[in-house]
């Protein structure tokens, strides 16, 4: 049975997010210069729109946050739960599905009679 | 640099965002775009030039609050649930309304103090000269 899976597709900032974060714990201008340097900064997006990412995934245990004073400057880290690992689990697993089926349809399928 | 966000602060708190979350987001936002400025000047840029870059590349208020707005996760929870609000709200309201003349007595003690010996000293003479009228009407 095919599988559906609705809130995947605008779930990809926080399968990237929990990545970054899987390693170690960071704060914001950290996970976007990683993100930006892994992805080679195929994404583009306003800095600033990380932080309702971060504090959704904290809201919904996924990711908890300690304030930290570094430098003089306020820093506010954050780090992946066992629920978050989990939720980085799952996500990965859909992305893979996902892209594997996105592949195969590049790969000519549609239309071609000698792959139908 | 924190009035740097100010009217995103005031359009998060009127959207009915949890104040706990605007105000992390204005501090986080406030400490990253210090961080972009520093780097764009370590980069050799002008303190205007980098302020720009910096400002640029932390993205619009409009586009953060719609990011914000977008996840209801964020929002406060008698945003969420308006009309269970509503009904907390009113019950509570009502609950309170029996307790308000204590409250108010409380709250104006010395008023009620000076009207409670007004009323005892006025009692007083009335009665006095009641009595003493009686006495009067009795022994003439």
């Amino acid at each position: 049975m095919a599988q559906t899976n609705p809130p995947f597709l605008s779930g990809v900032p926080e399968l990237i997010v929990l990545r970054m974060l899987s390693g170690r714990e960071m704060y914001g201008y950290e996970i976007v210069k990683a993100m930006r340097l892994v992805t080679g900064e195929a994404i583009g997006f306003g800095e600033g729109v990380i932080y309702p990412v971060l504090h959704s995934l904290e809201e919904t245990g996924a990711l908890k946050a300690r304030r930290k004073s570094v430098n003089g400057r306020e820093r506010v880290y954050y780090s992946v739960t066992s629920k978050g690992k989990r939720r980085l689990e799952h996500l990965s697993g859909e992305w893979k599905r996902v892209s594997t089926g996105v592949n195969s349809a590049l790969g000519g399928a549609v239309g071609d009679p000698e792959h139908a | 640099m924190p009035e740097q966000f100010e009217a995103l602060r005031l359009e998060l708190r009127q959207r009915g965002v949890a104040p706990l979350y605007v105000e992390r987001t204005v501090a986080e936002l406030t400490a990253h775009l210090a961080d972009l400025e520093s780097a764009a000047r370590a980069a050799g840029l002008s303190d205007a030039e980098a302020e720009r870059v910096a400002r640029a590349t932390i993205g619009d208020d409009r586009a953060i609050a719609a990011a914000i707005l977008g996840r209801p996760e964020l929002l406060a929870w008698s945003t969420r649930y308006p009309r269970v609000a509503y009904c907390l709200q009113s019950a509570a309201t009502i609950g309170t309304l029996p307790g308000l003349p204590l409250v108010f007595c409380i709250e104006h003690r010395p008023e009620l103090a000076r009207w409670v010996a007004s009323l005892g000293i006025a009692v007083t003479i009335v009665g006095g000269l009641m009595a003493a009228l009686n006495a009067l009407i009795v022994l003439v």
